[in-house]
């Protein structure tokens, strides 16, 4: 029977109706976590926004065009209460970093995208620390050991979110 | 092989254009981005506007969630209290007696103080709150410490206003939305704040470390005047803070000062108190955009 061998719930399925704009939604939605409720005394956690859209990046190139970085990255900036325009330069560098990058490099693999997101994450946490020390809070660099740490050890949680978001709206 | 010389979508003009026009808009996002970056670096108060609608949008999602999870730990450490009561029962008892007998003592001292300052003829504004809120959120994903409370202009808060609990002093107020306001804490590293030691009132400046504790320095040069455990308390310089208001405990020494601990931890503190400046000149003379975020 070829029907019986399509399985059940195989039938029907594909891209979502707004499959374009799971990414982007993604990616804000990663950035409202910064809402949550905790009062923290340390800024240890992850900039999630980041991660999930350098996830999303690496994971496609046309997921999320260059240039819909610039507004995610002041939806960012305004949600987390960041000096508005910084995560929309870094954003973007980030992205036009990428595709410049894909030009040169001849073969990809798990471990390759580990070491750009995590060099990617170094940069933008470098950045942050001289535009606060810029804005008045000039900190010793071994502050902002940790959260990088964190953050480069979450980028494959924010890398299996990705693949998983992509998997549901293309309907795979 | 040579890297090809871009990425060819195929012989179609359109998607060819199409992606080069992709890539002039990032380039032009990119630069408005740095713009954007640069003019908050100069001029931080051209977005006060907007950063306040962003905080008025965003904290009554904060607040909801805030009154969910303080519900549920406060059912946890509820059936807590209730496990073993009688015996807290008995402990709370024998400390109010002790407290009983220190007020009447504070009350004699306070009494005391009223006359003598009436002798010298002191005049002394008591500090005015504001307004009072709940500390519904921090910047958990940053290196700056900021905090938001649940009281904005609406409330008659304004940019500048020094922030304070019943444990000690908060910080003060760096954006006013009209329902929330987001407050600069004193364990920012932009915070620096004049203090004096309350054993023996040496004068003290107080810096933010950005990891939730402030560093300790004497204004004087010469032996480390800090113990373990010591209290500093706002000096009242520079008229912003009113004096007295405890600010940190120290819990280690080094070379030439010390670090301490705030004593009021926003995580724990009820409710936040947005007060006026104790000398209102202070505002009108502070730096503009100082520790602006």
């Amino acid at each position: 029977m070829v029907r019986a061998a399509l399985g059940v719930g195989r039938i029907d399925r594909g891209p979502k109706r707004l499959a374009r704009f799971v990414p982007p939604i993604s990616v804000v939605a990663a950035s409202a976590l910064s809402l949550l409720p905790i009062v923290a005394n340390v800024g240890w956690v992850p900039d999630a926004g980041f991660l999930l859209l350098i996830a999303w990046r690496l994971l496609r190139s046309d997921a999320i065009p260059a240039w819909w970085a610039t507004p995610l990255g002041l939806v960012n900036d305004l949600l987390t209460g960041s000096p508005v325009g910084l995560s929309m330069a870094i954003w973007t560098a980030a992205m036009l970093g990428l595709d410049l990058l894909d030009r040169r490099t001849m073969w990809r693999d798990y471990w390759i995208e580990w070491a750009l997101a995590a060099l990617l994450v170094l940069a933008d946490e470098a950045a942050r620390w001289r535009i606060d020390a810029l804005m008045g809070a000039p900190l010793p660099f071994s502050v902002v050991w940790p959260p990088i740490l964190i953050a480069i050890l979450t980028f494959p949680v924010a890398a299996w979110a990705a693949s998983a978001l992509d998997r549901w709206r293309l309907g795979r | 092989m040579a890297p090809p010389t871009g990425a060819r979508p195929g012989w179609s003009r359109r998607a060819q254009y199409g992606l080069f026009f992709s890539f002039l808009a990032a380039i032009a996002g990119l630069l408005i981005g740095l713009f954007l970056l640069g003019l908050s670096l100069v001029a931080p108060k051209a977005y006060a506007g907007v950063r306040g609608v962003a905080l008025d949008v965003t904290s009554p999602i904060t607040r909801a969630l805030n009154g969910a999870t303080t519900t549920v730990s406060g059912l946890v450490s509820g059936a807590g209290n209730y496990w073993d009561a009688a015996r807290q029962n008995a402990a709370l008892k024998q400390q109010r007696k002790l407290l009983e007998q220190q007020i009447i003592q504070a009350r004699a001292i306070l009494n005391e103080n009223r006359q003598l300052k009436a002798a010298l003829q002191l005049r002394e504004r008591s500090p005015q709150a504001v307004a009072s809120g709940r500390i519904v959120g921090s910047s958990f994903e940053s290196q700056r410490r900021f905090a938001v409370v649940s009281a904005g202009s609406g409330d008659g808060v304004r940019v500048g206003m020094p922030v304070r609990a019943s444990e000690g002093l908060i910080g003060r107020v760096v954006e006013a939305g009209a329902t929330a306001s987001r407050v600069l804490l004193i364990s920012d590293r932009a915070t620096i704040l004049p203090t004096r030691l309350l054993r023996g009132g040496q004068a003290v400046i107080s810096t933010g470390r950005g990891d939730g504790t402030v560093d300790l320095r004497p204004l004087e040069v010469g032996r480390n005047p800090f113990r373990r455990g010591d209290v500093v308390v706002t000096s009242g310089t520079g008229g912003l803070y009113p004096p007295n208001v405890p600010v940190a405990r120290v819990v280690r020494l080094d070379d030439d000062g010390a670090i301490a601990v705030p004593l009021a931890d926003p995580a724990n503190v009820s409710f936040a108190v947005v007060e006026q400046p104790y000398q209102p000149a202070a505002l009108a003379n502070a730096p503009a955009g100082a520790g602006q975020p």
